[in-house]
């Protein structure tokens, strides 16, 4: 049961415990079947556990759908140096609250996740970067590491096994970036969370030059079933390259918005339209972002599609973390692409030029246009600055700012020049 | 707008409970479980996770003494240099003095061997250190794309009015700075505010005095 409202249709693999507040504490999430993949797995070789993950075509749940198993595959087989874990916990994308989720109800299937994955990866240490604004639910995750340690299940000699992991709960700062991995690991050394040219990747120089590896937190939680039941099993969900259940986060004009455990492909209008009521409103819907504000924006009449990284990609837009914001009919989309962009621009850490200016003038350029100050031209503009964003910068920040303006001047033209024909509809959409 | 939206199901400010009617506030924070944290910050695994957006802090309070002086080292045990240690020592300093001074980025670069220069660069990347004194009450609100489709922004005005500050200045009577914040993660329950270190979520304009009330 996915939280705060349940639909039939869905898989509860990771939510099923959502909304039972005894499923928190160790004693209960153990009555509920917690800690036994963790049992089982200390008896395995790491490279099983491995390839139980590749098995299950688990992909990456933070945004890029990279699959987890393949990436732990590229950590050494045998360390020369110390290997690191680093559990991404800094969900920041407008949009996304799926791992909050995860970890205010089930904080132990988390943490099971975490210690299966630093085992899986051969590394002694996983630290978990939870943003500095989840005060709140980082202290629910603190108690809960200070159970798995009181336990034995977390520190040297796990369970008399000989295997040591230990577990770190590091709170970041206020920073949208340090959810990119490498600028997540330059915030993990004590520098600005700025991030990292690629090549080298994690896997071979990543924290303080160690391989290491990235995963987010709705992927780790993941491992603990797929451990227990198999990869096989896990496939029995989702389609044959998006496998398994996915926590879709709603938000934005719907009846009943929250977190839905739906199985990867689901018809992601019915979805919208039955499973989370349709808009309050009752008007029909007009754009919805599928995955997050970093994503094109989908106008509603491409929404016969599935859920899934394939789908949606052919539709041109991206799963992205699963975060879907709904937008109806009354919604001039000026005020929220505005919006959006004002974030990226605040959030750009301004290493690189396209990205530190792109987002600033982008933002200064949407702002005239929703005073009643923009011309026609001033669309062409936006898109010329937004081809110079995309595609040339260290991180993809710069490009996620572009995608909601290029996507809704292609798809939305209409709601740019009413702004410029009526002055008077300045604010109108906030 | 408000005539279309659904009946609440369970005030509270915890967010919209939906279906599950029976769950209490608390239930939903889970703050019971969780526990008051001791300035020594109890285990060294979670040593540097103790809320530092507090009320009750003190300007001139000393760093890295008593408790906090046991959770210094607790910190520095957990990560391979200093440096490392760095946000987790700055959010101590945060949570004693309120916000960082050039004096207390310099007090924290001494006690991990950083320049002072150094620490001012790091702690200036991330918004969440106040670098100036705020109210008692920092109260933000997040007008981002979700919250800001169902309202944010009559939220906003809201705590604006009720609290007689314009947007990022102290009231005068020091209790409270409002200010907008970037996405809080509680897209499904907005209007999301966090005030100091707790989420109030499903807030709307109506509740700003309720709210507000319960700070005094």
């Amino acid at each position: 049961m996915a939280y705060p409202y349940r639909h039939p249709d869905e898989v509860r693999l990771l939510s099923e415990y959502f909304g039972d507040p005894e499923a928190r504490t160790l004693e209960g999430w153990r009555r509920r079947g917690g800690y036994r993949a963790w049992e089982k797995a200390l008896g395995m070789d790491p490279a099983q556990i491995v390839e139980e993950v590749k098995k299950s075509g688990l992909r990456g749940r933070g945004g890029a759908g990279f699959p987890t198993g393949v990436k732990w595959s590229f950590m050494p087989q045998k360390p020369t140096k110390p290997h690191y874990l680093l559990c991404n916990a800094d969900e920041s994308e407008p949009g996304t609250f799926k791992d909050r989720e995860l970890i205010r109800w089930t904080p132990h299937q988390v943490l099971e996740g975490c210690l299966l994955g630093a085992y899986a990866i051969r590394a002694q240490h996983c630290y978990i970067y939870i943003r500095g604004e989840y005060m709140e639910v980082a202290q629910i995750l603190a108690r809960a590491i200070e159970e798995v340690y009181e336990a034995g299940l977390a520190g040297e000699n796990v369970l008399g096994s000989g295997v040591t992991v230990h577990l770190t709960l590091h709170l970041g700062a206020g920073a949208y970036i340090c959810g990119e991995e490498t600028g997540l690991m330059n915030s993990l050394e004590g520098r600005r969370g700025e991030p990292r040219v690629k090549p080298p990747y994690p896997a071979v120089a990543g924290y303080f030059g160690c391989p290491t590896t990235i995963n987010n937190v709705e992927t780790l939680a993941n491992v603990p079933h797929i451990v227990l039941h198999g990869g096989e099993w896990y496939r029995q969900w989702g389609t044959e390259k998006s496998p398994g259940t996915k926590l879709f986060c709603v938000s934005g004009h719907v009846r009943r918005p929250g977190n839905y455990e739906m199985p990867l492909g689901y018809p992601f209008r019915k979805f919208v339209e039955e499973v989370c009521g349709g808009t309050p409103s009752g008007a029909p819907i007009k754009a919805v972002i599928p995955g997050g504000s970093s994503v094109p924006i989908l106008a509603a009449e491409e929404l016969d599609i599935g859920m899934d990284y394939e789908s949606i990609a052919a539709a041109g837009s991206m799963l992205g973390a699963g975060s879907v914001i709904v937008m109806d009919a009354r919604t001039n989309l000026v005020p929220p692409v505005r919006r959006m962009v004002e974030f990226y621009a605040h959030e750009s850490c301004g290493q690189c030029t396209p990205c530190r200016e792109g987002t600033a003038w982008a933002a200064k350029i949407l702002r005239r246009i929703e005073r009643g100050e923009g011309t026609e031209d001033d669309l062409q503009t936006l898109l010329d600055v937004s081809e110079n964003m995309t595609g040339r910068t260290i991180c993809v920040l710069s490009d996620s700012a572009a995608a909601p303006i290029v996507s809704s001047i292609q798809k939305f033209r209409e709601d740019y020049l009413a702004y410029m024909r009526r002055p008077t509809l300045a604010g109108a959409g906030a | 707008m408000s005539a279309e939206v659904p009946e609440r199901r369970n005030p509270g400010f915890a967010g919209e409970t939906g279906e599950f009617v029976h769950l209490t506030e608390e239930d939903i924070r889970g703050t019971a479980y969780a526990g008051v944290r001791s300035p020594d910050g109890g285990h060294p695994a979670v040593a540097g996770t103790v809320p530092f957006l507090r009320a009750d802090t003190d300007p001139q309070a000393p760093l890295f003494d008593g408790p906090y002086r046991e959770r210094l080292e607790k910190i520095l045990r957990r990560y391979p240099d200093k440096q490392a240690a760095l946000l987790p020592v700055l959010h101590l300093a945060h949570e004693r003095r309120g916000y960082l001074s050039p004096e207390t980025m310099a007090e924290v670069a001494d006690v991990l061997g950083l320049s002072p220069a150094y620490v001012r660069g790091v702690a200036t990347f991330y918004t969440m250190y106040n670098l100036r004194p705020v109210g008692r009450y920092l109260i933000q609100v997040c007008t981002n794309i979700s919250c800001m489709l169902c309202g944010a922004y009559d939220v906003l005005r809201a705590f604006l009015e009720h609290t007689g500050t314009e947007l990022g200045e102290t009231s005068a009577d020091g209790r409270f700075t409002v200010i907008e914040v970037e996405c809080l993660g509680a897209c499904g329950f907005p209007t999301a505010v966090q005030i100091n270190d707790r989420y109030w979520e499903s807030v709307r304009p109506e509740d700003v005095p309720t709210i507000l009330a319960s700070l005094r």
